[in-house]
């Protein structure tokens, strides 16, 4: 018998409609999870912050002081070993002061040239892990405190990614 | 002649490969602006450099006639503090919630279970029978709970409280119901600590009204509700806003009234302070200074 040849058929286009569902979703998730207003606040790595209802958004960039279970860290410069801090019975962390304080100089200053009050309270946000005790948190927010950094903030989670 | 019947033809498909190029670009696009994880800050209130006191004058008489309110946490309970004098100690059992990677489900131990594991080299274990890791362990704790407890004494262990709650997701906690007398819908556990929930305590039906401390947030359950709703040990943190709530609405004519001083030893985690700082701008507080027990 002779070896019947299969016939190929037509050439099938390549149906990009199921493609197209799958893209029509992924869109729609990302607008639902779109944030156009940009985020002036990221967090810090080797941290876990704590869950808050507050929904409260820094309105400017501010200094960012980080304490994770290593170090404390500012403006992504490793300052001084949380353990340190942990460790020392005075109240004011003096490595990290002595940044702070150079910091908050170089804004008045810069306040002063741009003609705005050079007076008026630093304004900070502390990126702490939520499983730091009291005492560090304490000592690098009265630290804050001494350097003219008055106005604190502590950074936080919104409760269920922030959705209603 | 025959007439010729026409063929019907092929539906043609639209071209999609425009919209396919425009979805193309779109998508990396939202992808960068995406936010999953919002944050948020919490404000706390610390006094100007001018107006901190440096010498070693003995501080003001106290205002008599100010509420002077402060909430202090320790590692067995909380209490508030007003005019010199305390309202009765919120006991609680800490609880740690872990999500465990391997089966994504979430396991409640208590902190002295999780520690004794670790010390005996294994990490906190999951429902699959699967451990954590005991070096990592800390960075998987989803959640801090603290559990009211119910005492009779001092030397009384107490009993873990049981309270319905509404829930969005299967099986955590969201806000505790309370009735129509502003009282929690509650009662003490069975057992040993009162870890077996109390039969006495159903949950309520559809139809029922109910409310949250929320303000005005009475409601009939609707049937959807009333299903997902869950028995689960009522929080401290719950008990503390309850009285908050009252404390604010009562003392609303005093000059502090939107003050408080939250106060935790050295040992407190940071999480327990921002939940407290968090139920205490819910009850209107919108002054929150912080300060360290016996310091």
């Amino acid at each position: 018998m002779a070896r019947r040849t299969r016939k190929f058929s037509e050439d099938v286009p390549f149906s990009l409609t199921s493609m197209m569902d799958m893209m029509t979703i992924i869109l729609v998730f990302m607008i639902k999870n779109l944030d156009a207003e940009g985020q002036l606040l990221t967090q810090a790595e080797n941290l876990i912050l704590p869950v808050s209802t507050s929904k409260i958004q820094p309105k400017e960039v501010a200094l960012t002081v980080v304490v994770d279970n290593n170090y404390v860290v500012v403006d992504n410069a490793k300052i001084v070993p949380t353990e340190d801090v942990l460790k020392q019975e005075d109240l004011l962390v003096t490595k990290v002061d002595s940044v702070l304080k150079e910091r908050r100089a170089t804004e008045q200053e810069h306040a002063l040239k741009m003609g705005l009050p050079a007076d008026e309270a630093g304004n900070i946000i502390v990126q702490i892990d939520k499983n730091i005790p009291y005492d560090a948190m304490y000592k690098v927010m009265a630290t804050c405190g001494f350097s003219g950094y008055t106005h604190i903030a502590f950074a936080v989670m919104q409760k269920n990614g922030g959705e209603e | 002649m025959a007439r010729q019947l026409k063929k019907p033809a092929k539906p043609e498909e639209p071209d999609l490969l425009p919209a396919m190029g425009l979805f193309t670009i779109l998508i990396p696009m939202l992808l960068s602006m995406t936010a999953f994880s919002k944050l948020a800050i919490v404000e706390i209130n610390m006094p100007e450099r001018s107006m901190m006191n440096m010498t070693d004058d003995p501080p003001p008489e106290p205002d008599q006639q100010a509420l002077n309110l402060s909430l202090a946490i320790t590692p067995e309970y909380l209490v508030i503090g007003a005019r010199g004098g305390f309202q009765p100690n919120v006991y609680f059992k800490e609880m740690w919630t872990f999500r465990c990677k391997s089966d994504a489900q979430l396991i409640t131990h208590a902190p002295e279970d999780v520690k004794s594991a670790v010390e005996s080299g294994h990490g906190p274990k999951c429902k699959d029978g699967s451990e954590m890791d005991k070096e990592k362990y800390l960075y998987e704790i989803e959640s801090i709970e603290l559990w009211a407890i119910n005492k009779e004494s001092e030397e009384d262990p107490g009993r873990v409280i049981w309270a319905v709650y509404s829930s969005q997701s299967e099986n955590v906690p969201d806000s505790a119901y309370v009735d129509g007398n502003n009282a929690f819908l509650a009662a003490p556990g069975e057992g040993a600590m009162g870890l077996t929930p109390p039969p006495m305590l159903k949950k309520p039906s559809a139809g029922a009204v109910l409310a949250t401390l929320t303000p005005n947030s009475a409601r009939t359950l609707k049937p959807d509700v009333a299903a997902k709703n869950i028995i689960y040990p009522l929080s401290a943190y719950d008990l503390i806003a309850k009285d908050l709530i009252q404390i604010h609405t009562q003392f609303i004519d005093l000059e502090d009234v939107d003050n408080i001083i939250i106060v935790a030893n050295d040992d407190t985690q940071f999480d327990k302070i921002i939940q407290l700082m968090d139920r205490a701008k819910e009850a209107g507080f919108s002054k929150i200074n912080l300060a360290k027990l016996g310091g």
